[in-house]
């Protein structure tokens, strides 16, 4: 049963997803040897690498990366915060509780992910400015509840049994216990799928934090990274030691939570 | 009577406490969603009518931003040049991601395949502003690696970001190099999800693998690759952060795309009603592209 025939063209398809596995590998091989090399030019022998950290400690002492790595954890720990708790008290009150219109809501807050973010650009840049929020932490986090979460989380309060909620009211167990002692655990696998969304939005997000944030104290990585010119009067070691860095903390986290990385856009496309 | 009143009361006041605290839930999300996702856009239609520049408030002009935008070239050349970019990048995301899914489903279930699904899906943790400063790198004229490569197979070098012709494209690559492996895993696991059994009975009514692709596998994926199409062309539609860090519209204005003018009118000429003009365009363009996909797919579908 299990016996295969050889066939050429599975062999060359095998061959071919090699290829571009290869390909989707290079550029980051190539970014992590040249962090570790100190020429001048980009024609790299190999007698050019040094084990030396010297690029990345220039990198996070001299151009700010340690600054901005800083403010760029303070950010996403804050956002995933955030996005979580807002997104699962929204889903559970969506899901369990007799709300007069709120499907009517909740197709109001799916439509707003069909909207371009550059649409509300301005204006949420004019009231975080009228504010007085701008150079926060606050003008970073605030923006990042959105639909998808929400949705997210919908999904997985829909599984949680009506019957055991009903029963824990009986023995006496109060609203906001009920919510945080059997429906969070219940759902926990939905809010790490939630919190990994959570961070690479808020890891790489650009543009917002490149006009809000303009202090360079208060710059995160992205925008530190932008700083750096590629050109060729540049210390290409350095630069490519930033992006090593800016790589490094999602890599870490996709090693570990690779399942749930790729189960939950899994989800949200399919069930989407 | 008097006790089946009470009972009704009782339940009455038990679901207006459930439906208050229902409505607390909600709340946060609901001021949260309000304030950054609502009612900016109205703001952004009223601004477009408007000059404003944040030093004094903003006064009425009506649709000259407007008529400004279609007088001069910017507005349909950025739109050109987008459209040339989802152009390019959709089709080839989606039929690179398709063909890598439905052969690695059915060819390499094994440690090898799911060794080769990880490796793809990297690139799209890496950020745009870090893949973009590294492929700048790799796009050199002098000794970038694929310039070494044309070098050492005898080509001449190509300055990849610096010519108009081949600038956007350039651009396009590297979103092609990052998006492919975030759609290829929807895609498989749109493939797992076929039964099996409908492939066997293929296979034992003697389909080749190319009939099965188109005749079996295409038509189940199809609200896949509705939904990864819709994704696609409101991702690229949106391309800012490459061509921020890449070339910054140029050389000449050959990638100006809609979200980098919104950028530059904006926050660079502090003229955001006219910048919210564009914005506005664009929004207008991509409900636009939505409702013909819908109407596209609905009719295929009855």
């Amino acid at each position: 049963m299990k016996k295969k025939t050889f066939s050429p063209w599975v062999a060359a398809g095998v061959l071919l997803i090699t290829l571009f596995a290869v390909l989707c590998l290079l550029p980051l091989i190539y970014m992590v040897a040249v962090s570790f090399t100190d020429s001048e030019s980009l024609y790299i022998k190999v007698s050019d690498l040094r084990p030396s950290l010297y690029n990345y400690w220039y990198a996070i002492v001299k151009r700010d990366f340690g600054t901005a790595l800083k403010n760029s954890v303070i950010t996403v720990v804050g956002s995933c915060l955030l996005v979580d708790i807002v997104a699962s008290m929204a889903a559970y009150g969506f899901e369990k509780k007799p709300i007069p219109g709120k499907e009517t809501l909740f197709q109001g807050y799916l439509a707003t992910m069909m909207i371009p973010g550059q649409v509300v650009l301005i204006p949420m840049f004019v009231m975080i400015n009228r504010a007085g929020l701008t150079n926060t932490y606050a003008a970073l986090i605030l923006p990042m509840v959105g639909a998808f979460g929400i949705f997210l989380m919908r999904q997985f309060m829909v599984a949680v049994p009506n019957e055991l909620l009903e029963a824990a009211e009986m023995d006496g167990c109060g609203e906001a216990r009920r919510f945080v002692t059997i429906v969070l655990p219940l759902v926990q696998p939905a809010l790490i799928t939630l919190t990994i969304f959570t961070f690479n939005a808020a890891w790489n997000n650009f543009l917002w934090p490149l006009i809000i944030n303009t202090r360079s104290e208060m710059r995160v990585l992205p925008v530190t990274m932008s700083t750096l010119s590629s050109n060729s009067t540049t210390n290409y070691g350095m630069v490519m030691a930033g992006a090593t860095l800016t790589f490094l903390f999602p890599f870490v986290l996709y090693i570990f939570l690779q399942k749930q990385f790729v189960e939950g856009i899994a989800l949200g496309g399919v069930k989407g | 009577m008097t006790a089946a009143v009470r009972v009704k009361r009782k339940t009455s006041l038990r679901t207006r406490r459930q439906i208050f605290i229902g409505i607390l839930y909600i709340l946060p999300s609901f001021v949260l969603m309000m304030t950054f996702n609502v009612i900016p856009i109205f703001l952004s239609a009223f601004y477009s009518f408007t000059k404003y520049n944040m030093a004094a408030p903003p006064e009425w002009i009506g649709l000259e931003n407007y008529a400004r935008l279609f007088s001069n070239r910017v507005l349909t050349e950025s739109l050109s040049n987008t459209v040339q970019y989802v152009l390019i990048t959709v089709p080839a995301q989606t039929v690179l991601s398709l063909l890598i899914a439905v052969f690695i489903a059915e060819h390499m279930k094994g440690r090898y395949g799911s060794l080769m699904r990880s490796v793809i899906f990297i690139p799209v943790i890496v950020s745009l502003i870090a893949s973009a400063t590294v492929w700048n790198i790799m796009y050199q004229p002098k000794g970038g690696l694929i310039n070494q490569l044309l070098e050492f197979f005898g080509a001449q070098p190509v300055n990849f970001l610096g010519k108009k012709a081949s600038a956007l494209p350039s651009v396009a690559v590297v979103a092609i190099w990052k998006s492919t492996g975030y759609y290829m895993v929807i895609y498989y696991a749109g493939v797992m999800n076929v039964p099996s059994d409908v492939r066997e009975a293929a296979i034992v009514d003697g389909a080749t693998p190319v009939q099965r692709f188109f005749h079996i596998t295409l038509p189940i994926l199809r609200p896949i690759t509705y939904m990864i199409v819709t994704l696609g062309i409101i991702g690229s539609f949106q391309v800012f952060d490459l061509v921020y860090k890449m070339t910054g519209g140029g050389p000449g204005r050959s990638t100006y795309t809609v979200a980098y003018v919104i950028y530059t009118f904006a926050f660079q000429d502090k003229n955001y009603g006219y910048a919210s003009a564009v914005a506005i365009c664009l929004l207008i363009v991509i409900l636009l592209i939505h409702l013909i996909q819908t109407l596209l797919f609905k009719e295929k579908d009855a």
